[in-house]
């Protein structure tokens, strides 16, 4: 299968990396592909709480990358969908545990078996950032309309190489986009002349998900759903025009019609 | 500055690491020339030296994965040859993979091995007729767990005197080493011996730091998430343990874990797995001190008050 | 558009050195040090060099630092913040002063500039000066020794340094702590970010005293029970609180400004900035309990101001 192996990055932490890698599996899972991700913020690992698989974890891909487990042995798979697994950092080790030719290794394995692989990247462009990016074909950036981020974000294309590249902006707020006090998504798109993979309206369903690790894709009834699984199909290669961010009426129609055509 | 202290290379040291570089006593300094990649980087280190030594809190692990192992032993002797003394009196853990090898040359390892004073402690088999050759040579079965103990460079869970107190230990005999050539060396791996380790921790342990041990484990503090308390005895912890604890790593299914406060996100006794039930994230809040044993094959959870006998099972 | 627009540019030309004559070639220099050195100390106190860290990114540190800067100014003291983050410099757009970057850290640790040519002073407060990161540059490029170098001189002039460390444990995160007496840790009041915290807190020096802020609480999360509230942050973590920063959604429109938030009149964000400051000047400023604020009457007065606003837009 051609280029599967995403790499989700930003340059500025916080921005919604994990969340986005999280809910992005998740929607690709619920689609019926085979998902593998993959935490490589060693030492710091997030992806983990964020599933709600913490408590399962006895390997990591530290351990697969000097060859102390079998890949099978590292890939924690969700109870709660069947194509979905995890594979974890290590939380006592730190990012010079491992090469990028170690990492690019493990994640073309997985590329292999799985119909997705998607790495959840740490803040940052130090080591950590070089072995998240080494083994993937395409970059997914997250970023949101505020200065740094979008400096950051800039920086980290920059950093891609020949790697397609495409934007998933997160903590919109159409009101303050209106009255002119944040940035739109359209100008946040030029400036980093990139296009835009999904478009996600500041919530705090997310802060409330992300404590419990219930990724909030899992729920189609929730509308931030709907918007994770239009993004996993534009991933899947369909071909789904952007819609504008307005009010609720909007986002129940939208709804609707995700839900309704699978 | 109070912060800072001379190294014995010359170099400016924080307390807990050394940033000169061209120390070569510290592995931190080593570790970034490496990774700068003004040797080659880590890659090539590996093909340099197909046979890794790696140093940890209770000795040393050696990763001989490589077949056929024959070359290995000579490679080994060479190695070691280098620095003579500077592994002299510690103790090691083979990692022998999974692909068959020949006795004969694993009792090639282990002569070489005592040769430099080095003692083969256990090995970690991943494949069962690894393990009946490395059984019929003598060694002990031990678990990944206990082999992949934190490096060397992971000190900073000691209280700070014991560890400085090492670090200048080790920076004497370092510079002594230099100095004579071939003067008895007390090796980075200076606190291991050759029976059983037992270690007693006073403080915390925050995320991502490590505590391992030949024998049990006690701290009188807090075990945080992230944290990871590795035992081939029992352990205990006064205070709330929410981090991981592997007790009985060696395989002893009667070892046994204490807290104060049981709160861990896993618990491992022996080759048995258990997280504590609960949805998503959401942590128990034991109300009383509890002891988490293997009972008829599963790890189970009892009050660790004499006398009161409740046992809830996983 | 091609990728070329993302290609660095190097501002600064280096002149092309001059090829010694035969002369010249017998004589054997010493290259001359490519780190500063120090000149001897000025007279009178140091000034307290505080890194401001987090370990999960987007968690307030920058906006923290440039606000502690300037509530600090306002109290006298003449205060110098430093930006860490090289490569992903972020400080001088907080603090609106971007268009006003010419050197950075590294013209002045490579000589090309002295330490007080690259200091840019604030709009606003005149006692207030960044020492901007550069953009095209990366972490590894500075090595601890010219950061210790580089904030014991700026100690020498300013009475508060603040270091605005970059996210993560890396060599960004090691190098701005090491010029660094002593540590704020900022975290939010969720999992992700009090673990990171934590691993951080235990990668601090044993010997830095390292103090709290919780950023972004909303109390009525916390009533809701949704969000950790003040103690089970504490419970974990452990360290002294020195304060707790209210989240307020207009803070981005400020930063997005280059405004510091403590000008913004009424915010509860920004009082609890200056309270900071104020606490570490050694006041005894008490924390308020922010989950006894009236939640109906703070939703009615952000209604007031939102219908406010609308009207002056016509």
């Amino acid at each position: 299968m051609k280029g599967n192996i995403f790499v989700v990055t930003s340059g500025k932490g916080g921005v919604g990396k994990t969340t986005t890698t999280a809910n992005l599996g998740v929607a690709l899972a619920r689609l019926g592909k085979q998902v593998a991700l993959v935490d490589a913020d060693i030492g710091l690992r997030n992806l983990d709480l964020v599933l709600g698989l913490e408590k399962r974890i006895v390997y990591d891909v530290v351990d697969l990358a000097e060859g102390r487990c079998q890949p099978r042995q590292a890939l924690i798979k969700d109870k709660r969908l069947p194509g979905l697994f995890l594979m974890p950092a290590a939380q006592t080790k730190d990012k010079e545990s491992v090469s990028e030719s170690q990492m690019a290794r493990v994640v073309h394995t997985l590329g292999a078996d799985f119909d997705a692989v998607l790495i959840d990247c740490p803040a940052g462009i130090e080591h950590g950032f070089r072995n998240a990016v080494a083994g993937a074909d395409e970059a997914i950036v997250v970023t949101m309309p505020e200065v740094s981020a979008i400096r950051d974000a800039d920086r980290v294309i920059g950093m891609l190489g020949t790697r397609r590249a495409r934007l998933v902006v997160n903590r919109v707020r159409p009101d303050m986009v209106r009255t002119g006090d944040m940035l739109s998504v359209d100008d946040v798109a030029q400036i980093l002349s990139r296009e835009v993979l999904g478009v996600v309206p500041d919530d705090e369903e997310i802060i409330d998900t992300t404590n419990r690790g219930q990724p909030v894709s899992l729920d189609p009834s929730r509308r931030l759903s709907a918007i994770y699984f239009t993004m996993a199909r534009r991933l899947l290669g369909e071909n789904i025009p952007a819609l504008e961010l307005q009010d609720d009426g909007l986002w129940n129609r939208l709804r609707r019609i995700v839900v309704g055509q699978r | 500055m109070s912060t800072l202290r001379q190294a014995a290379c010359g170099s400016l040291r924080l307390s807990y690491s050394c940033y000169s570089a061209s120390c070569t006593v510290c592995p931190q300094s080593i570790r970034r020339r490496v990774h700068k990649g003004k040797r080659g980087g880590p890659q090539r280190r590996q093909q340099r030296r197909p046979v890794q030594i790696k140093g940890t809190k209770s000795g040393l692990l050696l990763h001989l994965h490589e077949r056929p192992l024959t070359p290995i032993v000579s490679k080994l002797r060479e190695r070691l040859a280098t620095l003579p003394n500077f592994y002299r009196g510690g103790r090691a853990v083979l990692m022998l993979g999974d692909q068959a090898l020949d006795a004969a040359d694993l009792e090639g390892i282990i002569a070489t091995l005592e040769e430099f004073g080095i003692g083969a402690d256990g090995a970690v088999c991943d494949a069962e007729e690894v393990a009946v050759a490395a059984r019929a040579a003598g060694l002990h079965i031990v678990a990944a767990s206990v082999a992949a103990a934190p490096r060397v460079r992971d000190d900073r869970t000691e209280p700070a005197h014991v560890r400085r107190a090492a670090h200048e230990q080790g920076e004497a005999a370092a510079r002594e080493a230099a100095r004579s050539g071939n003067g008895s060396a007390v090796p980075r791996t200076a606190s291991s011996s050759a029976s059983a380790q037992h270690c007693y921790y006073k403080g915390n342990l925050r995320s991502g730091q490590s505590l391992s041990a030949f024998g049990s484990i006690v701290v009188m503090g807090d075990v945080n998430a992230g944290a990871e308390l590795i035992a081939t005895g029992d352990i205990v912890v006064w205070g709330t343990l929410r981090g991981v604890a592997h007790a009985g790593a060696e395989g002893d299914d009667r070892a046994a874990v204490y807290a104060l406060r049981l709160e861990p996100t896993q618990l491992r006794i022996s080759r048995s797995i258990a997280s504590a039930p609960s949805e998503g994230n959401v942590a128990r809040h034991p109300a009383v001190p509890e002891v988490a044993r293997i009972v008829e094959g599963k790890i189970t959870i009892a009050a660790a008050v004499p006398g009161r006998d409740k046992v809830r099972s996983r | 558009m091609s990728n070329d627009v993302h290609q660095p540019q190097e501002i600064l030309a280096l002149p092309a050195p001059v090829p010694p004559t035969t002369e010249e070639a017998q004589t054997v220099t010493e290259p001359a040090p490519r780190k500063r050195r120090r000149s001897a100390p000025a007279s009178g106190t140091l000034g307290r060099a505080i890194v401001i860290t987090s370990g999960k990114g987007g968690v307030g540190k920058t906006t923290v630092t440039a606000n502690l800067g300037a509530a600090l100014a306002d109290s006298g003291k003449r205060v110098v913040v430093v930006d860490a983050d090289v490569g992903l410099r972020n400080l001088d757009v907080v603090m609106g002063l971007e268009n006003r970057v010419r050197l950075h850290s590294l013209d002045v640790i490579e000589e090309r500039c002295e330490l007080d040519e690259a200091l840019v002073r604030d709009r606003v407060r005149r006692s207030l000066m960044l020492l901007p990161a550069a953009q095209n540059r990366d972490k590894d490029e500075i090595e601890p020794e010219d950061m210790i170098d580089l904030i014991d001189e700026l100690r020498d002039t300013f009475d508060i340094v603040l270091i605005d460390c970059p996210a993560g444990i890396e060599q960004g995160f090691r190098n701005a702590v090491v010029g660094a007496q002593e540590a704020i840790v900022v975290t939010t009041p969720e999992v992700s970010a009090v673990r990171d915290a934590d691993r951080v807190a235990g990668l601090l020096p044993n010997d830095m005293p390292a103090r709290l802020i919780i950023n972004r609480v909303r109390p009525q999360l916390v009533k809701k029970g949704t969000m950790m509230s003040v103690d089970d942050v504490l419970e974990i973590l452990r360290l002294d609180l020195v304060g707790v920063i209210p989240d307020d959604k207009e803070v981005i429109v400020a930063t997005n400004r280059g405004n510091p938030v403590i000008d913004m009149t009424g915010s509860p964000t920004g009082q609890a900035l200056r309270r900071i400051a104020s606490r570490l000047l050694g006041e005894d400023v008490p924390i308020p309990d922010l989950t006894e604020r009236k939640d109906w009457f703070s939703g009615v007065l952000s209604k007031l101001n939102f219908s406010r606003s609308r009207a002056a837009k016509g």
